[in-house]
């Protein structure tokens, strides 16, 4: 360390003449140049300046100068080469061995093939300025700016000595403060490490103080993070006037224009629509894809028959089986638009908004739990934002307006000044719940650092990317992405929007896990914003309860005072008659108003008068039974009392922390001071990105990110979502790769049909509705899924969709649709979770309610608690979120659905449904099963094969009852009949065409 | 009914349904693309992952693995790296130095003699501590790694980081890999077991232990308990008697099959008919492979079993045994709970859990040796983390009640069996046994030392998403540990 700062010293001279002055400087394009001041004013020209540099700028300089900085590197300046790029090593190092740059070169690598190489001569002079040790000596003198120490100061001391605290009044954030320093004076002395208290503090480990730092949420400074600061100190604690990288009107010179030319970065244009063929039965997503089916010979398959269509449209539109009576409605009309009024029926359905919601809950990676720690701490009023989605979705909700409440509904209201909470306020915050479903485990002090909080905020860039971006986002989280237009410094520049809200420096604690949290505050990420509506329903219904608890303990204190009374007419029977009433009275006065007698009369008689109230229930056992039973009402009234309505929110705090880039993706070795931006490639290139506020001191980034998104030309928002809706109806993407529209996702098979389809719903005001319509009235859609040789051969994979799919339920629907034939889906909507257990055996369910089991999307969906048949069913844990559901056929599936006890408990309420509601006949039995269950009636052999199969069941009950007779048993109670229905019901329930959908 | 029930059971051999047989025929099922249409027409498969054996990138040394996953951080200089510096020190502060390594930085003491005495062992002259006597006699079959590191001083990330390279929930696991990479040589066994505690009781992390991540969920662990119902719903949670059993099954066969007729070339249909004939013959397999009653006296004690406090953890490593010798691939072994986590009162807490495991680990390797598994299988021991030097107690506490706090900076791991140089001591750590400073391991070097030695390569072990090739091993320079291979 100590010969490390001799070399500073001896350089020391030159540096102080500049000391003092403020180096005006845009970027670090001009450390160079102050490079070139201080080596003039030592003395000297380095070969640096002298024949290396115009050697790279020539033949490197195009891509790596000071202003393009392609893969973060520089090579123009002593600075760029000793800071390297994104990989965080130097360009030059110790030795040829060591240094990237010569690798790169000496290995043909680079410059790149289009480009001009080195030549011999010029290979020579790098090879030996690097090995004779030149370029270490020039590389020991380059400048240290404030942004090579502010960003380790942050990370590791700002939370005792910034913003939110100043312990000492020191205030480590900028330059001027840290030279003002706090009670013990200049935290530096400008040009001498070894006088600089801050220095002092860090060798003697004294700060950060050890047994601070897992509550403080910061770790030790590194050996090079010190030397770096000590750098800094020896040059004179300068500040340069460096301004944030952010988006300028200037053309972005790491992204081209020939970057933004492949397709899915250009706005989608409206194509005309083909005139393919001639039908009022056909509409403009046919004509789009009977032109490609018709190069190939093809065309549509037959339509599929009216059960198909309603079975399809049903589970497709609500994610449940349709009712009977539906059925036979639609089966049996003559009316020519009954498919339109069925499409309308289903899409007016409240179940809609469960079952698409979940798409979108899906995207957004919703969970009730914090995740990542083995607790899972419960987010507590998560369901919140679960309960908008649904709403939004059963409302038609714009999808634009949508997702802007999602991104930014803080910033579209001053919801801290307002006097009252509208509803539309409160949606608009509890909308911001999308930015908070990451899985977090920061609650925990051990894993809050600048790290894992890191991890958090590009969950929820990678959940925003995934869902709505259609790109890989995260590739550029450690450098540059390689396939996609996307530098490092557009990522960090998004990390920018997101500062005022999720700043690393600066962290809002989710959930604590018990026991494991210092600073153990639940309702940090929770605001008390919500409506006067909301909150009186939420004091009524605390009323409400509070009045029952207040009768239950009534009922006690009336039982108590009548034996009270008895106690004391019994007492009293021993004293004579004229003292009675004035006994009476006696003990009715409080202490403090009793006359002289009547304290005479206490001191006398009291004592033999009174009895505990443990004394009492001793004497009389019912007593004790009913203080019993009372306490556990009074704990289960209390208990149903709904937590105060808080919202789970995301919100601009204001004044973010700077954002600097992470190369490597780490916080330990920082890179440049970025701003807020979009991605440059989505963008003209040459468009400022211009934040406004209307809210107090909130940043309004995220408010203009959100209305650059959902901007009409975008080029991904509303192709990313319509290709998506299709996916959900057709089982493939037009762009297979759902959450990559990039160069490494697969082309669109109908680019044109994506346009139009995109255009389309923009214009009609981005209306989810219109666009399910669209899909569904169009001929594809009504087709038939069967699978003919020649079409297997022809369009194996359906990209041209000459058919329609065959798929299985997905793990909502399998346990909805169960509870639903058997008549125990509670159809409830809203409101927090129903609980999930973990049986002794490891078995994990959902507990039912008084009306049965609530629909999946409303079961308390937790990171590591998932219920057994969703799990098997492959229902995802979220990490961060699910943009497509896996979708396997496995074992676990056949042994849960033959032996799990909830199915087959199922399958006997289904079979004492039956029974309820219709005749004992076997014959209609069996169609009642069929109709229920698979929406029609069984044909003529199935028929006879299950009315044998009960038949013969029936009888083996019978022998079983009459084998065990003698034993009681409350099973036994259920007749042989009803048993040999629930056997037959549990078939149905397990078979191939319960669980697919044609 | 209770009477009737028992009578029920006592007449299907083993709990086995009978129905269940009834519907086995001998296809191979090892995954739905390797069958062809019923009904002759073939299509594209939707996915090609199975779990047939596949060939390995060079010649393997193990077939298996027995992961024997010591979760809390079994504490090195208790156990296997004895450290006199300790004794010459102890009490010293080094707080300023350790402090970035401690996650209770203000119960944190002095440097910590351990209380246990250590003695040399075997031809090999190994160093195990009085905790572990039954090992004690096995060292010579064993490959002591000193110089292990982990890269987090906290449970969660760092077992994930043992189990997926990776210090977050998400990523498949080593097991995952194996399956993945080798398949299982037992059609009617998953690749991939995870014995847990009888409780019901998770392992910290729960099931991402031995999540599939990425990899299609096909390769993922299944969890199986060592006594009751070794597979979720492997069994009927109310039996019925097997004639209506089967009447039912034969109806579900029938009507399915009209289906399936009704849709030609659906292969997905037939990937659904298989799936309910492996588990039928899960049902058979599964409760052979997990039945100790043949096992003789001598095998049950050589593991522990009948003994109070052995009992449990030799039950898992029998069953361990079984597994792999019934071509199970790769089964991670969990004892109950975090009891490792000695951070207070490693006096008794430690020997406690040493107690419990102790016999049944030395059994098993003496069952393996002595059927010869010792050259097919591999054992690996080790816990996510070490534990400190220093004592762990509040201030003002008893001495005599301070435990260790996590250590990930070094610790001990060891390998036995297939491909391993036995009687070997690689690696050390400093003079305290704080950091691994000589031949230091990593978790990827850890990782990518088993795959090796299944013949597997960690960089052409990949799997292609989003257009990237994931690895095990990610994008870190990684080392095969070849010091302690054969």
């Amino acid at each position: 360390m100590f010969t490390n700062l001799a070399c500073i010293f001896r350089g020391l001279m030159a540096i102080i003449v500049l000391a003092a002055i403020t180096v005006p400087d845009r970027g670090w394009a001009q450390t160079a140049i102050s490079q070139a001041a201080k080596t003039q004013a030592a003395g000297h020209e380095g070969q640096f300046d002298r024949s290396i540099r115009p050697l790279l700028k020539a033949k490197c300089g195009r891509c790596h100068n000071a202003t393009a900085r392609k893969g973060g590197l520089d090579l123009t300046s002593l600075d760029g080469l000793r800071r390297g790029g994104e990989s965080g090593e130097p360009a030059v190092d110790q030795s040829l061995d060591e240094s990237l740059l010569w690798i790169m070169v000496d290995g043909g690598d680079m410059p790149p093939e289009d480009s001009e190489p080195l030549t011999q001569a010029e290979r020579v002079l790098l090879e030996k300025w690097i090995a004779s040790g030149s370029a270490q000596r020039e590389l020991e003198h380059v400048v240290v700016t404030q942004h090579d120490v502010l960003p380790h100061l942050y990370a590791r001391c700002v939370v005792c000595h910034g913003k939110r605290r100043r312990e000492a009044d020191l205030d480590l954030r900028t330059v001027e403060s840290i030279r003002a320093g706090g009670k013990s004076g200049p935290a530096v002395v400008p040009g001498q490490p070894a006088d600089s208290l801050l220095l002092k503090r860090l060798h003697a480990k004294e700060m950060p103080p050890p047994r601070e730092l897992i509550k403080a949420g910061v770790r030790p400074l590194d050996a090079s993070e010190i030397e770096t600061i000590t750098e800094w100190i020896a040059q004179g604690a300068r500040k340069f006037d460096i301004e944030p990288d952010v988006p300028t009107g200037e053309p972005d010179p790491l992204v081209s224009e020939e970057d933004r030319q492949f397709w899915s970065f250009q706005p989608p244009v409206k194509p005309p629509v083909p005139q393919t063929a001639q039908s009022a039965d056909l509409n403009e997503i046919d004509q789009f894809l009977l032109r490609k089916l018709k190069a190939e010979q093809l065309s549509f398959s037959p339509l599929a028959d009216r059960r198909t269509l309603i079975r399809r449209v049903a589970y497709d539109l609500t994610g449940l089986p349709p009712d009977w009576r539906d059925v036979k409605r639609f089966r049996d009309s003559q009316d020519a638009d009954w498919y339109a009024r069925m499409v309308n029926h289903y899409l007016d359905s409240p179940r809609y908004g469960e079952h698409w919601g979940r798409h979108w809950l899906d995207l957004s990676g919703y969970a009730d739990s914090e995740g990542k720690r083995s607790a899972d701490p419960v987010r507590q009023h998560a369901w919140r934002y679960r309960d908008y989605v649904i709403r939004a979705f059963n409302s038609d909700r714009p999808f634009d307006r949508f997702l802007v409440e999602q991104i930014a509904g803080d910033e579209l209201f001053d919801f801290e000044n307002a006097e009252t909470i509208t509803p539309e306020m409160m949606d608009s915050l509890v909308a911001t719940g999308y930015l908070r479903m990451a899985p977090d485990g920061t609650g925990s002090d051990i894993v809050d650092t600048v790290e894992e909080r890191f991890e958090v905020v590009a969950d929820e860039i990678e959940i925003l990317g995934s869902s709505v971006m259609g790109l890989t986002l995260r590739c550029a989280q450690c450098h540059s992405h390689k396939y996609d237009p996307i530098p490092q410094r557009d990522y960090y520049r998004l990390v920018a929007v997101f500062q005022g809200a999720y700043d690393v420096y600066d962290w809002l604690k989710p959930t604590s896990v018990a026991g494991q949290s210092k600073q153990s505050n639940p309702t940090r990420r929770y605001l008390a914003r919500v409506t006067p509506a909301a909150r009186r329903e939420w004091e009524l219904q605390r009323e409400k309860i509070e009045h029952q608890v207040a009768a239950v303990e009534q009922r006690l204190d009336d039982r108590r005072k009548s034996l009270r009374d008895a106690f004391i007419t019994a007492q009293l029977a021993s004293l004579p008659q004229e003292l009675h009433a004035d006994l009476r009275a006696m003990l009715a006065a409080p202490v403090e108003q009793r006359t002289d007698i009547q304290t005479y009369l206490a001191e006398k008689f009291e004592k033999r008068l009174t009895i505990t109230d443990a004394e009492l229930a001793k004497r009389h056992p019912e007593l004790k039974q009913l203080q019993k039973t009372t306490q556990a009402e009074v704990k289960r009234l209390r208990a149903e009392i709904p937590p105060e309505p808080l919202i789970r929110a995301l919100w601009d705090r204001g004044d973010p922390s700077p954002t600097w880039v992470f190369r490597r993706g780490q916080f330990t070795t920082p890179g440049q001071l970025v701003g807020p931006g979009v991605p440059s490639v989505l963008t003209d290139g040459r468009t400022p990105f211009q934040p406004q506020s209307i809210r107090g001191d909130s940043t309004g980034r995220r408010l203009a990110f959100a209305r650059w998104l959902t901007n009409p030309n975008h080029p991904l928002t509303a192709r990313v979502l319509v290709n998506r809706v299709w996916y959900h109806h057709f089982g493939r993407g037009i762009v297979e790769s759902l959450a990559n529209f990039g160069r490494t996702g697969t082309p669109p098979t109908h680019p044109e049909l994506l346009d139009w389809l995109a255009v389309s719903f923009v214009e009609e005001g981005w209306s989810l509705k219109w666009l399910h319509r669209e899909i569904l009235m169009s001929r594809a859609y009504r087709q038939s899924s069967q699978l003919t040789d020649e079409l297997a051969h022809r369009d194996p994979d359906n990209r041209l969709l000459s058919r329609m799919r065959l798929y299985r339920l997905n793990a909502e629907s399998v346990r909805d649709s169960l509870l639903a034939v058997a008549g125990k889906l509670d159809l409830r909507p809203f409101g927090p979770p129903d609980p999930v257990v973990v049986r002794a055996d490891g078995l994990v369910t959902s507990q039912p309610g008084t009306d049965g089991w609530r629909r999946t999307v409303y079961v308390q969906q937790r990171r590591k608690e998932i219920p057994t048949i969703l799990e098997t069913f492959d229902l995802p844990q979220m990490m961060p979120n699910c943009v497509r559901r896996p979708n396997s056929t496995v074992a676990p599936q056949a042994l849960l659905l033959l032996n799990n006890g909830l199915v087959r408990e199922l399958s006997l309420s289904m079979a004492q449904r039956i029974q309820r509601e219709v005749a004992a006949d076997r014959e209609e039995q069996v169609r009642s099963i069929f109709a229920i269950a698979l929406s029609r009636h069984p044909d003529e052999t199935e028929l006879a094969w299950a009315v044998e199969s009960l038949t013969e069941l029936t009888e083996k009950w019978r022998e079983q009852e009459s084998d065990a007779a003698g034993d009681v048993d409350q099973d036994q109670a259920i007749a042989p009949e009803t048993r040999a229905l629930a056997n037959l019901c549990h078939v149905i329930l397990n078979s191939a065409e319960f669980l697919f959908v044609d | 009914m209770q009477s009737s029930r028992r009578s029920f059971i006592g007449s299907v051999s083993h709990g086995l349904q009978g129905a269940a047989l009834a519907t086995l025929f001998g296809q191979d099922l090892y995954g739905p693309d390797r069958l062809q249409a019923a009904d002759g027409h073939t299509s594209r498969p939707a996915q090609a992952y199975d779990l047939r054996p596949k060939p390995t990138h060079f010649p393997p040394r193990a077939k298996a693995v027995i992961q024997l996953m010591m979760q809390g951080g079994p504490s090195q200089v208790d156990l296997f790296d004895p450290k006199p510096e300790l004794d010459r020190n102890h009490g010293k502060s080094v707080l300023k130095e350790i402090a970035k390594d401690l996650s209770s930085p203000d119960a944190a003491g002095g440097l910590m003699r351990s209380p246990f005495q250590f003695a040399q062992h075997g031809q090999s002259g190994i160093w195990v501590s009085e905790l572990l006597p039954h090992l004690s006699q096995h060292v010579d079959d064993i490959a002591v790694v000193r110089s292990m590191f982990n890269t987090h001083q906290n449970h969660e990330p760092a077992c994930y980081k043992i189990q997926s390279g990776k210090t977050m929930p998400g990523l498949p696991a080593l097991g995952a890999w194996v399956s993945y990479g080798l398949g299982s040589e037992n059609a009617n066994l998953p690749a991939y077991v995870v014995l847990t505690s009888t409780e019901g009781r998770l392992p910290t992390n729960h099931v991402q232990n031995w999540q599939s991540g990425y990899l299609p969920p096909l390769y993922q662990g299944t969890p199986m308990r060592s006594r009751g119902t070794p597979i979720l719903n492997l069994k009927p949670e109310d039996e019925q008697p097997s004639e209506i059993e089967r009447m039912s099954r034969d109806l579900l066969a029938r009507l399915d099959r009209v289906h399936r007729q009704k849709r030609p070339g659906r292969l997905e249909l037939d990937a659904r008919i298989a799936s309910y004939e492996l588990a039928a013959r899960m049902q058979l397999s599964a409760s052979q492979a997990l039945d100790l009653q043949n096992e003789t006296q001598a095998t049950l004690s050589g593991y522990g079993i009948g003994e109070k406090v052995t009992d449990e953890f030799g039950r898992q490593c029998l069953l361990a045994r079984r597994l792999v010798e019934s071509g199970v691939r790769f089964v991670q072994v969990h004892p109950v709970g975090q009891q490792w986590d000695n951070h207070s009162n490693i006096g008794s807490s430690l020997p406690s859990i040493c107690r419990k495991t102790d016999k049944p680990v030395a059994g098993l390797l003496a069952d393996l040796k002595q059927r010869g598994l010792m050259d097919d299988v591999l054992v690996v021991w080790g816990g996510e983390f070490g534990r400190l030097p220093i004592a762990q107690a509040k201030p003002g506490s008893d001495p005599k009640k301070a435990g260790r706090d996590h250590g990930p900076a070094g610790f001990t791991v060891w390998f036995a069996g297939a491909g391993i140089k036995p009687g070997t001591v690689y690696g050390a750590t400093d003079e305290i046994g704080w950091r691994a400073v000589e031949n230091r391991v990593s978790v990827a070097d850890w990782h990518a030392t088993i795959l090796h030695l299944l013949g597997l390569h960690n960089e052409e072990l990949f799997f292609e998403t989003h257009g990237f090739k994931e690895r095990l091993t990610g994008v870190e320079k990684v080392r095969i540990v070849s010091e302690i291979c054969s």
